[in-house]
């Protein structure tokens, strides 16, 4: 064992995962345990580890594309605009403004995806298992539209420096509207059968005391400080692409537990297909992929690059040595800094509201291994 | 500090090499250079403005190791790249008790570099298994390593904020 | 079993035995039928499709792959509690069954106290699970395990208070009698209360979600059932749907008027068919229940026990003594 808990009187040890129901990958956490309260977790990572940063090291700045998109299988499109990103800061490359739009869109695509995977695999932790059929009826829409333009259903590599792959067609705008408006149509379903249900909000409600001041500790971002009251998001932090052309709120809650992760996320649901609706009415003409060279070479120096991932600030850091590899890249991902408050958030409760606790995190195991 | 101004002067009274740098073409807004004793008033200094702390991070150049950790906050746009050249014993003072969240991004660039932590708590491998601890696998080889100048921007963008207080490390 | 030809009593408890097997094998192919093909609605899919037309057979397969299954026994496993606790919890569910009234006829053997047989005999089911958990020497099977214990003794409580002002109005412990004394007016009308507890209480009793805690799949892998395989799994998922028919078919004899219903050719063996109707009729709801609600927490379970329903139920037998006074 990688920690050794100081064995205390009527204390036992735990060991939960890295095969476990709820910890949703192979995520394994150390529990020790009293009655069952948990008095002390403590994750243990590396089991999925595959050390994408030297992988990067040796792959040319489009090789890496495909890495990028699997270390968080449910935001690859968002990891692979991250990515292009700062490979097209770092080199001073433009994408065209209809890449940057069909960027968005595919983003937000793929945000919403994750959240309503987030949703049903939340009420799964907590014991209900019909929700997550229907999240994935509305997610499984979503990756047919995303099928058809990219290609693949969960691991996109779609977007190249300068631009994107393929550009999208009236087919894809239309699919992508009907599905705005069948999601608008669903939500109300939602919120009936989880956010009105009395079991579920007394699981939620009161888990879980996430603080601004906490979050400023761990570097806790996305939902989970948004639920505390802070108005953090990179879009509008940070803004990148053409984020700044849409109107679109940063929703936050003041609870600062689970309950208010989970408002948070349910209303940046409608958020996305706001944005979405403004990004395909604007839409603009034109090339899907900027003039690039072949060979891309980039200038010396480093840039970062961060973007919103369903979960929080992922980041890009890049340093370049002039050559056709990276030197070094560095990817900060959100889920790393949200588990490491596990064991100061955690202490004290009871195990079923450790596993609402973890689902409301929203963790992706691989992300943090990377 | 509720601007960016505001922290560019408290970071110069640490004193430390502070530039504001093109965010555009670079990503963040300061770029500070550190020694490593002023590491930790740094970051307390940082804690006391409400930063939060995104990741450490490690580059291997001639010629030494180079930490760098980024800072952001959520108040305003600020994010800080601070850089710090580990000592004559690959080490550092941990800011783990600081920002409880380095706390992991330490152990990481401990599995990576080899970097140790002075004062970090349980300085185990976190993303190794434990008997990978001396595989320091994002270390180059020397066929590979370059000069720190080899890894440096071509500035011509920037305007240099402030001299190089004494004994600062030179920056660009 | 009519007056004019009785067998000798030991061949006629034989034939009731082996009625009640056959009743708990069956009960337990329909209802793993019925939980899939209602989940199946539930979640707008079809559900079991494959094997036998609208997958009918598909129970029967699952049943033959079970049995076809390595009984693995953990190596640091209780050897003798890990093999026994499966048909601990398995042979007590057989018995109730010898005495619950079908119909007027159709009934194995009509006790003075049936109704607290049953109950005792119910009880031992905690004992199993406790046995299973325990010999499993696996701290989920433990939790899951000491869990069950803790519910299933307090909502014995509720249980027991609410069986109460059903025999304060009856005067019998026999389900014969209680099924008799409800002609013409279910007990359901008359203590609407009293049912919903009892309802909850056996919704608890046979740890079915939204009380699924003893198994609580996302916390504690399966519980008590964590470390067993093939038979001893499927003696486990047998008892646990024979116990949810016994307990419905308990709630159907007290409020819902057992065999009552409108008339029929040979009524006294032909009325079994209402009593099976209201049977499944509340079946079909746990299983709603139990893909409808999140699973609550432990504390939270108990203090609706204790909080709510213990009170409640007290104060409802308080009113219906009263009432009977008066």
């Amino acid at each position: 064992m990688s920690t050794t808990p100081e064995f205390r009187e009527h204390r036992y040890v735990l060991n939960m995962g890295p095969q476990h129901p709820s910890t949703h990958g192979v995520l394994r956490v150390i529990l020790e345990m009293e009655g069952e309260y948990v008095m002390d977790p403590q994750p243990v990572l590396g089991y999925g580890h595959r050390m994408h940063e030297k992988m990067a090291e040796s792959r040319s700045w489009p090789g890496f594309l495909p890495n990028a998109a699997r270390m968080d299988y449910l935001a690859s499109l968002i990891y692979n605009h991250g990515y292009v990103g700062v490979v097209e800061r770092l080199a001073g490359i433009e994408a065209t403004p209809r890449a940057e739009y069909i960027r968005v869109i595919t983003s937000e695509l793929n945000r919403l995806q994750s959240h309503l995977l987030w949703l049903g695999v939340l009420v799964l932790d907590l014991g209900a298992f019909t929700p997550i059929m229907y999240t994935f009826e509305d997610r499984e829409k979503i990756l047919d539209i995303l099928e058809d333009v990219t290609g693949s259903r969960l691991t996109y590599c779609y977007m190249r420096v300068g631009g994107v792959v393929r550009d999208i067609d009236d087919k894809f705008i239309e699919r992508t509207r009907e599905y705005i408006k069948w999601q608008r149509s669903r939500m109300p379903m939602y919120d009936k059968l989880v956010t009105g249900n009395i079991i579920f909000r007394k699981r939620v409600e009161g888990i879980g005391e996430f603080t601004p001041d906490l979050a400023r500790r761990y570097g806790l971002t996305g939902p989970v400080l948004r639920g505390t009251g802070v108005a953090y998001d990179i879009r509008r932090a940070e803004p990148y692409s053409v984020y700044p052309d849409f109107d679109f709120e940063i929703p936050t809650e003041t609870g600062g537990d689970c309950l208010a992760a989970y408002l948070v996320r349910v209303r940046e649901i409608e958020q996305s297909l706001r944005i979405l609706e403004q990004a395909l009415d604007r839409l603009p003409e034109g090339p899907f992929l900027a003039k690039v060279p072949k060979k891309i070479k980039l200038p010396a120096g480093d840039a970062t690059y961060a973007v919103e991932s369903p979960r929080g600030e992922l980041v890009y850091h890049l340093t370049a040595d002039g050559s056709e590899v990276p030197y070094r890249m560095k990817i900060r991902v959100p889920s790393f800094s949200n588990l490491s408050i596990l064991p100061e958030v955690c202490r004290g409760m009871l195990l079923s509201d450790l596993c609402a606790c973890m689902g409301s995190l929203d963790l992706v195991i691989p992300e943090i291994d990377r | 500090m509720e601007s960016r101004d505001s922290v560019i002067a408290a970071l110069q009274s640490l004193p430390a090499q502070v530039r504001e740098v093109d965010f555009r073409q670079r990503g963040y807004h300061l770029e500070v250079w550190l020694e490593p004793e002023r590491l930790r008033p740094f970051a307390e200094l940082l804690r006391g403005g409400d930063f939060y702390l995104s990741f450490v991070s490690g580059l291997h150049v001639k010629p030494a190791l180079e930490v760098s950790y980024q800072f952001a906050n959520h108040a305003f746009a600020c994010r800080i790249l601070a850089r710090v050249i580990v000592d004559a014993e690959h080490s550092l003072p941990t800011i783990s008790d600081i920002f409880q969240g380095a706390d992991w991004h330490e152990r990481e660039t401990k599995d990576f570099f080899g970097v140790v932590f002075r004062g970090h708590p349980n300085l185990k491998p976190l993303l190794l298994a434990e008997d990978m601890e001396d595989l320091k696998p994002l270390l180059k080889k020397d066929e590979r390593l370059k000069d720190r100048a080899a890894v440096t921007r071509a500035e011509a963008d920037v305007a240099e904020k402030t001299p190089a207080p004494a004994g600062g490390e030179e920056g660009a | 079993m009519t007056d004019s030809f009785l067998p000798p009593e030991l061949l006629r408890i034989l034939f009731a035995a082996i009625c009640a097997i056959v009743v708990v094998f069956g009960n337990a192919l329909v209802m793993g039928y019925l939980e899939r093909k209602f989940a199946g609605r539930f979640q707008r899919r079809p559900g079991p499709m494959e094997v036998g037309w609208q997958g009918l057979l598909q129970l029967a397969v699952d049943g033959v792959k079970l049995v076809g299954k390595q009984l693995v026994i953990p190596r640091q496993a209780d050897k003798v509690l890990y093999r026994i606790a499966p048909i601990v919890s398995f042979a007590p569910a057989v018995l109730p069954l010898l005495v619950i009234p079908f119909s007027p006829k159709l009934q194995g053997r009509d006790f003075d106290i049936g109704l607290i047989f049953i109950l005792a005999v119910v009880a031992i089911n905690v004992l199993a699970i406790l046995i299973a958990g325990w010999g499993s020497n696996n701290k989920y099977s433990l939790l899951g395990a000491m869990r069950s214990v803790a519910q299933n003794v307090a909502y014995e409580i509720p249980m027991l208070l609410t069986l109460l002002s059903v025999i304060l109005v009856t005067n019998t412990f026999s389900l014969k009698g209680i099924v008799a004394a409800q002609e013409g007016l279910w007990f359901i009308l008359v203590m609407p209360v009293a049912f919903l507890i009892f309802f909850v209480a056996t919704v608890a009793e046979t740890n079915r979600a939204p009380f699924d805690l003893p198994e609580a799949e996302s916390e504690l892998t399966a519980g008590f059932m964590t470390e067993f395989s093939g038979m001893g799994f499927s003696l486990f998922f047998m008892a646990e749907y024979t116990y949810m028919f016994i307990a419905c078919s308990l709630t159907v004899i007290l409020f819902l008027g057992g065999w009552h219903g409108p008339p029929l050719p040979y009524a006294e063996y032909t009325s079994a068919l209402w009593f099976f109707l209201k049977v499944y009729f509340l079946l079909i709801v746990m299983i709603w229940i139990r893909w409808t609600f999140p699973r609550v927490r432990f504390d939270q379970l108990l203090n609706f026990c204790w909080k709510y329903l213990v009170p409640f139920s007290l104060v409802h037998l308080l009113v219906t003594a009263v009432v009977l006074k008066i």
